[in-house]
């Protein structure tokens, strides 16, 4: 099956009208769920996701604990109603399953793991309705549950996509630029040290685009974390 | 002025002696959310996960019981052990049993880390809650002030384990309990104190 590839970009714009540098709107919300000892509900464009955390508690069943430090568990699902398109069953795929691996290698490096042997860390993410780029989305929600819950943490990292059409790289791809676009490179930064914690890569771009796409998502960085930071602090400021 | 830190941010280009920092490269940065004071260099969490030291008050519910080795539940991912020798005149446990006691070591197991707990003080009935460990100081209050408030105006029994669980009896326990969820909601407002005397002594 060949279908025509839709053209993406117009004069500069994209097909939902936002510039190529430009980010969907985003909106994030901390410590909505009570019986989780941390929560957050994120809107990306579409894009809408609930996390859960848990822990650190004692790690289940035995033979995962480690007794240097705790473990992380996370577990990205997408809601059977979650997607315009068949996914035929809820529950993990290999799509799925890959995505939890990733995201818990990025929050095994910002935890502060070692001080809590024995123990595990539970990352429950949750797509509730989807639109590309729910992997970025769902890390800097994570993120946000996390440092709301007191889980000891070096950063709050986040994530965000850089893709390539033709010529033009965009930034923050929704699903049709997903699917049909010529690369896709989410990357997810913790910004103290601007560390890389997560970069996965679908298609090809050159060093140089690269390099533009990576400053691209840097940039894009600083209005996610003042995002984050204004979620968490919003707990503590005085009404 | 303290001023709202989050995960991450630096409080100092020294190390500094404060339990919620991490360092790097000599510098001390934040690892949860706080009120941090740089002239007094003191650091209050906002939210945290209980980290057991020496001394430390605590409750727990007795889970195993056996030849006077006692294992308690404590809120948290660390097992107490509460051991008694057949001569000791300490309290009969029995498991359920709602127990307070303290801290005497916090030891590294060949897997886990074990708290040892000793003065065991078995309280009878009574209602159990879990609060946020971060909020326990809170609830005690500055030389006790917050809790002295709440067993006066409330003529219960209370105890507050440093491990957020807090134990209540007798008096009027679902107007502590309400204080209590209260005090948790607003600890970082300031004037918290004067509120909870105004609600206890309406509802009084």
């Amino acid at each position: 099956m060949t279908t025509e590839k839709p053209q993406l970009v117009t004069n500069g714009k994209r097909v939902d009208g936002r510039g190529l540098d430009e980010l969907r709107p985003i909106k994030i919300e901390a410590g909505i769920l009570k019986n989780a000892d941390g929560s957050a509900y994120l809107e990306w464009g579409s894009n809408k996701i609930m996390v859960g955390v848990y822990g650190p508690r004692e790690a289940f069943p035995k033979h995962v604990q480690d007794p240097e430090r705790a473990i992380v568990k996370c577990r990205y699902a997408m809601a059977p109603f979650s997607s315009l398109e068949e996914h035929g069953r809820s529950g993990p795929n290999r799509r799925a399953v890959e995505i939890s691996k990733v995201t818990k290698e990025v929050f095994e490096n910002v935890i502060l793991l070692e001080r809590f042997p024995g123990c595990e860390i539970d990352i429950f993410i949750e797509v509730l309705q989807s639109d590309g780029g729910t992997r970025a989305a769902g890390i800097t929600a994570a993120a946000v549950a996390l440092a709301s819950s007191g889980i000891p943490m070096r950063d709050i990292p986040y994530a965000v996509s850089v893709g390539k059409d033709g010529e033009n790289l965009l930034l923050d791809l929704n699903k049709l630029e997903d699917n049909t676009s010529d690369a896709d490179m989410p990357i997810a930064i913790a910004p103290r040290n601007n560390d890389v914690l997560l970069l996965q890569m679908d298609g090809t771009l050159t060093k140089d685009e690269f390099a533009r796409g990576v400053s691209m998502a840097l940039k894009a960085g600083e209005h996610i974390v003042a995002l984050q930071r204004a979620a968490i602090g919003s707990k503590y400021r005085k009404e | 002025m303290p001023r709202i830190v989050l995960p991450g941010d630096k409080l100092a280009d020294k190390p500094l002696r404060i339990d919620n920092a991490t360092l790097e490269d000599g510098k001390s940065y934040a690892t949860v959310p706080g009120l941090f004071d740089d002239e007094k260099e003191s650091f209050i969490p906002l939210e945290s996960v209980w980290y057991p030291r020496m001394e430390d008050s605590v409750i727990g519910i007795v889970e195993d019981a056996r030849n006077g080795v006692y294992t308690v539940a404590l809120n948290s991912p660390f097992k107490g052990l509460i051991i008694t020798r057949r001569d000791s005149n300490g309290p009969e446990l029995e498991v359920g049993d709602v127990v307070e006691s303290i801290v005497r070591s916090v030891k590294r197991e060949s897997d886990k880390i074990i708290l040892i707990l000793v003065r065991p003080r078995n309280l009878h009935e009574g209602k159990v809650i879990t609060v946020k460990p971060s909020k326990v100081l809170r609830i005690i209050g500055k030389a006790n002030t917050m809790i002295k408030l709440l067993t006066e105006g409330t003529k219960s029994n209370i105890v507050v384990g440093m491990n957020g669980i807090v134990w209540i009896k007798g008096g009027n326990v679902p107007l502590a309990v309400t204080a209590i969820n209260r005090i948790q909601a607003e600890a970082h407002v300031a004037g918290l104190t004067e509120r909870i005397t105004t609600m206890l002594k309406e509802s009084q």
